[in-house]
């Protein structure tokens, strides 16, 4: 009986997780501050630091690729949950028969669609147009997959700050984001980083993804694959932790 | 003996730091019963809305402990969420889904079984005349329209205990008189109300028992006629005179007895603490005055009178339809 309570609670939470990420997608994936920072920011800033540089296709690929995880799942949260809290419909979600975890889980699933399905664009224009060949499909699904929900959870903790304006949130997270592609392997490979730089690339979540993506495109990587493996889907739990934590204290302040 | 809904006791609430912030509710007591409807009053700022969303979960206490069907609400909030619907004073539907799309999401929000979502919100959509738009955006609806899908979607899981925020504020008579017909059906059904509002003969007409809140405490509960009972000495008496040469209230407040004088619209209110004493003097003033006296009537204390006695100010933003509140004495009108 008390087992039965248990997979009940567990199946109620799982479907309410994909009742708010289903509801979220229908709602807020064509908005525009969704198109801005999710969509449109990865592709300038790969265009930015791309164009004119003798890179290879597959080299560009992997790049763009985690480029677009990053940013793209990353937004979610930060994009909509302001916006829920604003128009009041936030309340309804916390009002509803289901725990905070169960939310955030929903809100990463969010984020991490977002990722994948923005993803798939410039993948399938690469395979098809580009004719660029994938090294190692697997650990480029498992690098898509995992990366978007690492950067989703990512996002979560941005999301945490106890505002209605998209605007408050997207300031600290670019102060946040942005410097994380500097010191991530995306624009100078690991390899020719000095020292330092490389201490602090093994901060940052984006390293293991970029690595991750370039073994699964290129076939190689400066990390072991499976040290990128077992980090990303760590990572997702890791970031959920202080989500978590740092959301309930905002509703103790109110929001 | 009652069954009690909801028992709230020592509910504290510091924004900030406590004895530092800003302390919005003060070690408040009080208990809802099962199948009552509680009015909740008190002007803006007095703790209402704070009180509101501890009780729903939306807001965590700094202190004390909220009870809802017996169960604890820090311990056993799921339990209890599905036990609560939610209707908030600003309509929080999700303007980019249509109507019967935002059913449908609040019944699976509530896990309502799956043929008997699409059958209650066929039922809720009929009952608030949205069925004929349900497949529009509610982007496109009015403010009434968007009021009523709050609603359905708040009371789409049938909750035992229900949360109304201001649920009549800015809708025309039509809508008003549909909402409270829900309540009061809702309420004949078992569901226990819990109303918080501004309007005052609202709760007057709605509520079994009624609290009021200021300056985060309770100030007074219970019923609104023992509470006007209480108030017996805000007693007025209207008067309109024909023509009205009173262009300062100074000379009706010397008349005996009269405490204060509130014109409203073409009357005169004069409040008073023995209504009997002062109706000769009103009379001999008009002779003396060459006035004639269209309308006289002794008016018992309002809820509305009340409420001002207990918090010294005036009502929010609304129009508290305080001369409909007011109680006329039987037989007491008088036309000269």
């Amino acid at each position: 009986m008390k087992k039965s309570s248990w997979w009940n609670t567990f199946t109620d939470e799982i479907s309410l997780a994909w009742t708010v990420a289903a509801k979220d997608m229908r709602v807020y994936y064509l908005t525009p501050p969704m198109l801005m920072f999710g969509l449109m920011l990865p592709f300038f800033l790969f265009f930015s630091f791309s164009l004119k540089r003798d890179i290879g296709a597959e080299v560009g690929m992997a790049r763009l690729l985690a480029l677009t995880t990053f940013f793209t799942a990353s937004s979610a949260g930060p994009v909509i949950i302001p916006l829920e809290r604003r128009a009041r419909t936030y309340d309804r979600l916390l009002a509803a028969p289901m725990s905070l975890a169960t939310l955030l889980i929903g809100k990463t699933l969010v984020g991490a669609f977002f990722g994948l399905g923005v993803s798939l664009v410039p993948l399938v224009v690469g395979l098809v147009v580009l004719d660029v060949s994938v090294a190692n499909p697997g650990q480029l699904l498992a690098a898509l997959v995992f990366s978007s929900l690492a950067f989703a959870a990512f996002g979560l903790i941005f999301a945490s700050i106890p505002t209605q304006s998209v605007g408050n949130i997207m300031m600290p997270s670019t102060l946040i984001r942005w410097p994380l592609l500097f010191v991530s392997g995306i624009f100078v490979p690991l390899d020719e980083m000095a020292a330092w730089a490389r201490s602090l690339a093994y901060l940052s979540p984006l390293t293991y993804a970029q690595d991750l993506f370039n073994h699964g495109i290129l076939g190689e990587g400066s990390l072991n694959p499976w040290l990128d493996l077992g980090l990303l889907p760590l990572l997702v739990v890791l970031f959920l932790l202080p989500a978590a934590w740092l959301h309930q204290r905002s509703r103790v302040l109110g929001y | 003996m009652k069954q009690i809904a909801i028992a709230v006791e020592n509910l504290t609430k510091w924004y900030g730091r406590p004895g530092q912030g800003v302390l919005a509710v003060d070690h408040i007591e009080f208990e809802v019963y099962q199948g009552e409807i509680f009015g909740f009053l008190g002007p803006n700022g007095a703790g209402k809305s704070t009180t509101q969303r501890m009780l729903t979960t939306l807001l965590e206490p700094t202190e004390g402990r909220i009870t809802v069907g017996g169960c604890d609400l820090t311990h056993d909030a799921r339990a209890v969420k599905k036990q609560l619907g939610l209707v908030p004073e600003e309509s929080n539907i999700y303007t980019e889904l249509t109507a019967w799309q935002n059913l449908i999401f609040a019944a699976r929000l509530y896990l309502v079984p799956r043929p008997e979502q699409v059958a209650r919100a066929e039922e809720l959509l009929r009952l608030f005349g949205l069925w004929e738009k349900r497949h529009v955006k509610a982007d496109n609806f009015s403010k009434g329209m968007r009021r009523r899908l709050s609603i359905a979607m708040g009371i789409i899981h049938r909750p035992t205990l229900l949360f109304l925020d201001e649920p009549t504020t800015g809708l025309d008579a039509q809508s008003v008189h549909t909402i409270r017909n829900l309540v009061r059906q809702m309420n004949a059904e078992g569901t226990t109300i819990f109303l918080t509002t501004h309007h005052i003969e609202e709760a007057n007409q709605l509520c079994d028992r009624v609290a009021i809140i200021n300056h985060g405490r309770i100030a007074a509960i219970d019923t609104p006629e023992r509470l006007k009972e209480a108030f017996r000495q805000v007693q007025s008496v209207e008067v309109a005179f024909e023509p009205d040469q009173l262009l300062a209230t100074g000379t009706l407040e010397q008349l005996p007895h009269v405490t204060e004088v509130v014109k409203a619209g073409d009357k005169w209110r004069l409040y008073t603490t023995d209504p009997s004493a002062l109706l000769p003097a009103i009379v001999q003033h008009a002779e003396q005055s060459n006035m004639r006296i269209v309308n006289l009537a002794t008016l018992q204390p309002s809820l509305e009178d009340v409420f001002l006695q207990i918090t010294g100010q005036p009502l929010g933003h609304e129009d508290t339809g305080r001369g409909d509140s007011a109680r006329r004495g039987p037989a007491e009108e008088v036309a000269s």
